[in-house]
């Protein structure tokens, strides 16, 4: 059996939320939420009332970046300066706590900045071609929501779009 | 006199029409522009004559002596490095309060943070008197097991600015990929080749939308404490000292707010300027102005008080060399610098407490203006009556400057407003998914408010004589 | 490895002055300074000139507070109601306190200034990058900077002929400052090292103690009990260390300049004895 791609466009982000709602409750057979990608010009929180709660993991990455900023930072500062014994001293000890508080702290930013940055590009699904049917409109004022289905189920989706006024429905076959 | 209350931004505007607003600000440049660039090249090119040389001939060409080894480097270090501030407190503080406002200004302020850091960052290393050797204060690895001292507040600082500098460029890249994408989806040539790289194949999914709200919150959890951190480390070249009128407690949280200060004060000066030259007078609204406005007022009333309480805490102590050294600032020969600072910083400010002034875009043009003037008067004086005048009498003296380092300060503003122009070409500088947002959610609220009106009035009709309306669902 | 370094000796590397440092002191240099005998003749200064090859950097640049006098003497008029107020001149020769708890050390961005184990604040010219920190942090304002490359114009021929071997000359861009003539330290403590014996008082005298006409200048090292500064330091109940200065008779003579920054200056000057005393 063929698998199509369709994605259809709303102007309303009601109607896509209705739309969505109703795939939720099993309008069409054999298609969930799982399936729906949601494209949109700005972010929807709402959208997870009837998209089903999707997990964030980059905080996790964060607080693993952000505690070998302050791990590694500390044992890094302290070696370089046992092991440099001929650094001036002022009266001062050889490691210095005040001092590599103020160090430590601005790399447990620095790591914790990077690794959350580094995190989102690898779970977020960049870096991808952009999906054939992707319509320049979502950047503009259009809602797409996009589902990868098989032959069976498309024309009930369609009609399913149409009846929460989609302004376009595109739809492709896939590769196999 | 009337108060004038109106919208922040109209909600009705059409999110086709911010993007094409937007995008024809990159589109384009007038004849205007490319005289902009033509200055902030010659400026840039004095600073480049100066410093060269400088670094051929020695530092004493700068007018530099004994008691006075720092002058107007570290005193424009300090002040660029207290312009940066701002953009993050619109961005990244704005952000987590949830006010809204920010969201048609905060691209530019925050571009604003970036430039202004890569243009600090050049102080430092133009006055080493052996700056071919700057990596020194890096800890990198060496064959002859030599490290930097971690002591030196000179090493917190370049800590401190390439953490702040990689994370404010990070937040304003990150910030700018669902705009980047629409300049993708818009442009042609080559144009559309550089945007599709930056965009990073940004499409909209939810996926993304998810894990990037979560990632810029992150980032403007981390930012905040930063910034907050780099002006206190700044301000510890000073404070870590023994010297008088440096050795102060409350210099980080002064510098922290003289920071917040300036950059407020530049941020109005952009504003004014990006309004009128690229007629964004639907997103950069009057009631946004008055918001900064108010902003900065209260900054500089803060700014006001940690002054007043640096004077007074002098005052009251001990410190004879400190006393005498607030004496000599206020009547001696840096007197006039040190009055205008005073005026400006803390007098000028209260022309943003009135709305008729404060809805004029000229007047706060030029009051914003004199507010960093004032601000870069303030870093001139903690840096040079300290030097003038500290412990040992035999090396007192007064210094003005050479023409070599007025020149290199100079450039530094040519500097930044050459990075800043080339970036309003190049990147939007509103930014337009968060301003359709704004609009979005304020149409929203709109709705609902009208529903909640209606709801109300139905039920108090419909109980009337009972006591409690029930608004449970309302 | 370097962890197990910075475990194991944890405790050693978090001592500070109070506790002594992590390091014990070999020598500690130090100096006294009559100023009573001072007739601010300038010879130390002159002699300093000639022993550590010092920039003469002419009228304009000393007008303009661009000197290299490692040894300066600084002259204060505090007697104004004299007939002739000149009289009052009171001398300060200044140089390198080599403070035990410097402020210049901690605040060097590359570790160019440190204290080395025989007490003095040592100067690296290779390390140096120029900062100038050290100087701002300097309370006696004695360290001076290469602000132009001196050496092109300092000593035209023959004058380069004099220049002393057993150190360098600087280029722009670095900081230096009084050294206590540590290349005459150094070849009298390899000398002693040959012979098998202590550093004595006799051994060597910096350039300034040694060009002083009325000897207003001894130097000795500190820690040896026997030697004269060490008696005079004790004489004038002076002692070296971080805290106040606990005198029995505070009319005595001796004094360290800003005792009350806590610097812990190695050089101890005797009070001038005024006409009215």
């Amino acid at each position: 059996m063929k698998r199509y791609s369709i994605m259809a466009l709303f102007g309303d982000f009601d109607e896509a939320f209705e739309a969505i709602a109703d795939i939720r409750h099993a309008a069409v057979p054999g298609i969930t939420t799982d399936d729906v990608t949601l494209k949109s010009p700005i972010e929807h929180p709402e959208i997870e009332e009837v998209l089903g709660e999707r997990p964030v993991h980059i905080q996790k990455f964060t607080l693993g970046g952000a505690l070998f900023g302050l791990i590694f930072g500390f044992f890094f500062l302290a070696s370089a300066q046992a092991t440099f014994l001929v650094q001036p001293q002022g009266g001062k000890p050889v490691i210095p706590l005040p001092s590599n508080f103020v160090l430590v702290y601005e790399m447990l930013i620095f790591f914790g900045v990077w690794v959350t940055f580094f995190s989102f590009l690898f779970l977020s699904g960049l870096f991808r071609k952009p999906h054939p049917l992707y319509s320049e409109k979502v950047s503009l004022d259009q809602i797409g929501v996009l589902l990868e289905v098989d032959e069976d189920k498309l024309q009930p989706l369609k009609d399913l779009f149409t009846k929460h006024k989609a302004v376009e429905i595109r739809e492709g076959v896939l590769q196999q | 006199m009337s108060i004038v209350n109106e919208k922040d931004i109209n909600e009705q505007i059409a999110w086709a029409k911010i993007n094409a607003d937007v995008l024809s600000s990159m589109a384009n440049p007038r004849k205007a522009y490319w005289i902009s660039v033509a200055m902030c090249i010659a400026m840039v090119a004095c600073a480049v004559a100066a410093e060269a040389y400088q670094y051929n001939e020695g530092m004493g060409y700068a007018g530099l002596n004994n008691p006075h080894m720092w002058d107007m480097y570290i005193a424009s270090f300090v002040f660029w490095i207290g312009m940066s501030h701002s953009g993050t407190l619109l961005s990244a503080i704005l952000h987590i309060i949830h006010a809204d406002w920010r969201k048609p200004i905060y691209r530019f302020a925050e571009a604003m943070t970036t430039f202004s850091l890569m243009t600090a960052g050049f102080f430092p290393i133009i006055h080493l008197g052996r700056m071919w050797n700057m990596y020194w204060v890096l800890p990198y690895v060496s064959d002859r097991g030599h490290w930097p001292n971690f002591r030196s507040p000179l090493v917190w600082d370049a800590f401190a600015i390439s953490t702040y500098l990689s994370a404010s460029m990070l937040f304003l890249f990150v910030g700018m990929i669902p705009d980047l994408a629409i300049c993708r989806d818009n442009a042609k040539g080559w144009q559309k080749k550089l945007y599709s790289v930056l965009s990073l194949g940004w499409t909209g999914t939810d996926r993304q939308w998810r894990n990037f709200r979560k990632t810029y919150l992150l980032m403007a959890c981390f930012l905040i404490p930063l910034a907050v951190s780099v002006h206190s480390i700044v301000s510890s070249d000073f404070a870590m000292s023994i010297m008088p009128g440096w050795h102060i407690t409350t210099f980080p949280p002064y510098f922290v707010a003289g920071a917040l200060y300036s950059g407020c004060a530049a941020i109005i000066t952009l504003f004014v300027l990006l309004r009128y030259y690229f007629r964004f007078e639907e997103y950069m609204t009057k009631a946004i102005m008055e918001k900064t406005c108010k902003l900065t007022f209260a900054i500089a009333m803060v700014w006001t008080y940690l002054n007043l309480v640096e004077f007074a805490s002098i005052w009251y102590g001990h410190d004879m060399y400190s006393k005498e050294l607030l004496i000599a600032k206020a009547v001696g020969p840096y007197a006039w610098v040190f009055w205008s600072m005073i005026f400006c910083g803390s007098i000028l400010p209260f022309t943003l407490a009135f709305q008729k002034l404060r809805r004029s875009m000229p007047i706060m043009f030029v009051v914003s203006l004199f507010l960093n003037v004032g601000m870069f008067f303030e870093r001139w004086m903690i840096v040079a009556p300290t030097l003038s005048m500290s412990h040992e009498p035999h090396q007192w003296g007064v210094l003005w400057g050479s023409i070599i380092e007025w020149a290199i300060v100079f450039g530094s503003f040519g500097w930044f407003g050459l990075l800043f122009l080339v970036f309003v070409k190049v990147f939007p500088s509103v930014s337009m998914y968060e301003v359709k947002e704004m609009v979005y959610h304020r149409r929203r609220h709109l709705v609902n408010d009208d529903a909640a009106e209606k709801f109300h009035r139905r039920a108090s009709d419909s109980k009337t004589g009972t006591d409690e309306p029930g608004l449970e669902g309302a | 490895m370097s962890l197990e370094n910075v475990l194991s000796n944890w405790s050693k590397y978090r001592r500070g002055a109070e506790e002594g440092g992590h390091h014990e002191y070999e020598h500690k240099w130090a100096m006294m300074i009559n100023l009573d005998l001072c007739i601010g003749c300038n010879a130390c200064s002159t002699a300093c000139y000639a022993e550590n090859n010092l920039a003469v950097v002419g009228k304009d640049r000393f007008s303009k507070g661009q000197a290299m006098h490692w040894m300066r003497i600084e002259r204060y008029w505090d007697q104004a109601d004299k007939e002739f107020p000149e009289q009052g001149a009171s001398f300060l020769p200044m140089m390198c306190q080599q403070c035990n708890s410097a402020t210049c050390e901690p605040v060097c961005p590359v570790a160019a200034t440190y204290h080395t184990p025989d007490g003095l604040n040592a100067q690296v010219y290779n390390r140096c990058i120029g900062s100038r920190y050290c100087s701002n942090n300097c309370p006696f304002r004695v360290r001076y900077f290469n602000f132009y490359s001196y050496y092109e114009s300092s000593w035209p021929e023959p004058l380069n002929m004099q220049l002393n071997p057993d150190l360098s000359v600087r280029d722009k861009g670095v900081m230096e400052k009084c050294t206590f003539c540590v290349q005459r330290i150094r070849v009298a403590k390899d000398k002693a090292k040959m012979e098998n014996r202590k550093v004595g008082d006799d051994d060597f005298k910096p350039a300034c103690v040694q060009g002083c006409p009325t000897s207003a200048m001894m130097f000795g090292d500190y820690l040896d009990e026997d030697s004269q500064v060490r008696k005079t330091w004790d004489q004038y109940q002076v002692k070296m260390g971080p805290y106040k200065q606990d005198k029995q008779e505070p009319e005595l003579r001796g004094y360290r300049v800003f005792e009350g920054l806590n610097v812990d200056p190695s050089v101890l000057y005797l009070e001038r004895v005024r006409e009215e005393v």
